[in-house]
């Protein structure tokens, strides 16, 4: 498993269910980490940043060689969508657990990714099919398209390096700010320029493929709740999809499956505007974070799909066989400050309560204590509930957050005790914009008195079990006689 | 023992008699707070109204669910012009939350500002991050230079509240 944190314990989970053991690797600031405790075996892959550790092919594919391993798991983000590293898990005959090296390129290039799209007859935005040349390419395109326009690394995914423009006054300085990003997150300069869909809902659509060219799709996410194009919230039915819309989704992300010749599992992601017209964005050629929602409605376990696929064998069931129940819903708990923009924050977890109870699946990599390192992505658990229907999965959700408890670093968890209690998400009515309009700026939650008042009695019963020293190096012997002699 | 408490966005007189019970305002409380995970968690009981509270960071409480803030000042500090509790709160410390590359400084020394505002941009785990004021005030100081590499938690401006 060529991964770490929740992903990583994910993937062991299935394994172990399968009776299959499982290698991990880790920097040298995970060696406790919980993924080395969970495997059968943990190798060490180098010092703490990415580069030195997770995302060297070689020696990971010499580990997974030397320790007899059959495949190797890439999880998401690090490798996963790096063909190189598909190639090289391949050329050592092993089993890649994700679309080979060929597909990746074919789609991991957005211009290529485009391009494909509409050859199938799937809508994608109008802009550009291939990397824009240079600043004054881009200036042409905005022109012909119209403000406003997104300005993105054609390399990339996550998110990272997107820029809106909305007048050509701004496309100078978001041109060079998206080069830079783009440079120093992917390794390449390349932009792309489409369209912006104002007031879209960011949608995307499960498929699983297998090495025989059977595709099918196991229904939609709406992940548009997101901070810095990235995701916080994710959930299925998408509240602002209807049957009719559901099935041109699927249609649409098989049609682009197949015209790539895709296999394993996959995300095809799709910008829905307000009329209900849509366009694809990008396929996610990897497992996605969010992917336990469509597990609790369907039924299905991915990881162990996108195994047996890896394997060469068909898909057990097909498009008739995919069944959907009730809804669920993901509230991402990052290592993040959302009082101060969701600022990534490391620091050190010292006390973790986990929820639990009906309807609950608690994906995390959260441990106490547990460093959280500031190298790697600052995702620590995702927080999943299922219910009959949305209001339900939304009242689980909203009581298992109240269960929920992290000490020691700032997490998103306060946005989502705010989130699960709005009126505009709870009537399903938000788009990308969610964040921006709801939660600028942040606000803390008016507790009722008696709650203010225990907050209270707590606070100084902890003071006065723990007395701050008066100076320094003061005694306990003179500490406590000085706090008598204050009562 | 007299406390002058901020919990949220409200204040609080309690005073802790020598027989350890607890006073807000004038009202005597049967309240019963018990420590469930040592130094982290307590179970208060309010005239049977059960609560559990949570520290979940230096000013950051967890109370049944929702995440407050809570400034406790005794009276000592209230004394000395809340010296003590309050001090922290008006002398606000931006440092940064990780390694990076101070990219911009977006105040001067002597500025207002209010909550909310940009103070810097802090280049890191390649993106870049602004840094915002908490609460309204003043530029006291800017530590670091624009363009400097920084480590995580040094110190980047101070701002001065009243």
């Amino acid at each position: 498993v060529a991964n770490r944190g929740e992903i990583a314990l994910r993937v062991m989970r299935t394994c172990r269910e399968l009776g299959i053991a499982t290698v991990a690797v880790y920097s040298d600031i995970d060696r406790t980490a919980p993924h080395v405790r969970a495997a059968d075996e943990a190798y060490p892959i180098g010092p703490a940043p990415a580069m030195a550790s997770y995302l060297r092919i070689e020696p990971l594919v010499a580990i997974a060689k030397r320790t007899g391993c059959d495949a190797i798991h890439p999880g998401y983000g690090f490798l996963s969508e790096n063909a190189d590293f598909a190639d090289a898990v391949a050329g050592a005959g092993l089993a890649f657990v994700g679309p080979p090296g060929r597909v990746q390129r074919a789609l991991g290039e957005k211009t290529s990714a485009r391009r494909l799209a509409a050859e199938a007859g799937v809508p994608v935005a109008e802009g550009t099919m291939q990397p824009l040349r240079d600043e004054a390419e881009a200036r042409a395109v905005a022109e012909r398209v119209g403000y406003p326009v997104l300005l993105k690394p054609a390399g990339g995914g996550g998110g990272k390096g997107m820029r809106v423009v909305r007048s050509a006054a701004e496309l100078g300085p978001a041109w060079r700010a998206a080069t830079g990003e783009a440079t120093s997150a992917f390794g390449a300069p390349a932009l792309l320029l489409e369209r912006l869909i104002e007031h879209a809902r960011h949608v995307e659509v499960q498929l699983l493929a297998d090495a025989h060219g059977s595709v099918v799709w196991l229904g939609e996410r709406d992940c548009s709740i997101q901070r810095r194009h990235q995701k916080l919230i994710e959930e299925t039915p998408g509240p602002g999809v209807d049957e009719s819309l559901r099935g041109a989704l699927g249609a649409a992300a098989v049609k682009v499956a197949s015209a790539a010749g895709y296999v394993n599992a996959g995300t095809a992601e799709f910008l829905v505007a307000p009329d209900g017209t849509f366009v694809f964005l990008e396929m996610n050629t990897r497992l996605q974070v969010e992917h336990p929602v469509t597990e609790l409605v369907t039924g299905l376990d991915l990881v162990a799909l996108q195994l047996r696929i890896a394997t060469g064998e068909p898909l057990p069931f097909g498009q008739d066989g995919v069944t959907r129940r009730g809804a669920a819903i993901e509230l991402r708990i990052t290592a993040e400050d959302p009082f101060a923009g969701f600022l990534p924050q490391g620091g050190r977890i010292d006390l973790v309560r986990e929820p639990s109870g009906p309807g609950i699946r608690m994906d995390s990599g959260l441990a106490a204590p547990l460093t959280v390192p500031t190298e790697y992505d600052p995702l620590l658990a995702k927080l999943i509930a299922w219910g009959p229907d949305r209001p339900t999965a939304i009242a689980r959700a909203r009581r298992a957050v109240r269960e929920t408890i992290v000490a020691g670093v700032p997490t998103s968890l306060p946005f989502h005790s705010f989130v699960l209690r709005e009126p505009d998400f709870a009537a399903g009515r938000y788009d990308t914009d969610y964040v921006s309009t709801h939660w600028s700026p942040p606000t803390r939650p008016d507790v009722r008195e008696g709650a203010a008042v225990a907050a209270a009695l707590a606070g100084i019963a902890r003071l006065r079990s723990r007395p701050r020293p008066i100076v320094a190096d003061a005694s306990p012997w003179s500490r406590s006689a000085r706090e008598d002699m204050l009562r | 023992m007299r406390y002058a408490v901020r919990a949220g966005d409200r204040d609080l007189a309690i005073e802790v008699t020598p027989e350890g019970r607890f006073l807000v305002g004038d009202r005597v409380l049967a309240a019963q707070v018990v420590e469930t995970v040592p130094g982290r968690i307590w179970s208060v009981v309010i005239d049977g109204a059960a609560h559990e509270v949570a520290f979940v960071g230096a000013d950051r409480v967890w109370i049944d669910g929702d995440e407050i803030t809570l400034d406790i000042a005794d009276e000592r500090a209230v004394a000395a012009g809340r010296a003590g509790g309050r001090a922290a709160s008006a002398r606000q410390e931006i440092r940064a939350p990780m390694p990076g590359l101070l990219k911009r400084v977006h105040v001067i020394e002597g500025a207002t500002v209010n909550g909310g505002d940009a103070l810097v941009t802090l280049e890191a785990m390649k993106m870049e991050n602004e840094l915002r004021a908490a609460h309204a005030g003043t530029v006291a100081q800017i530590a670091v230079a624009e363009g400097t590499k920084v480590e995580g938690g040094a110190l980047l401006i101070v701002i001065r509240s009243e």
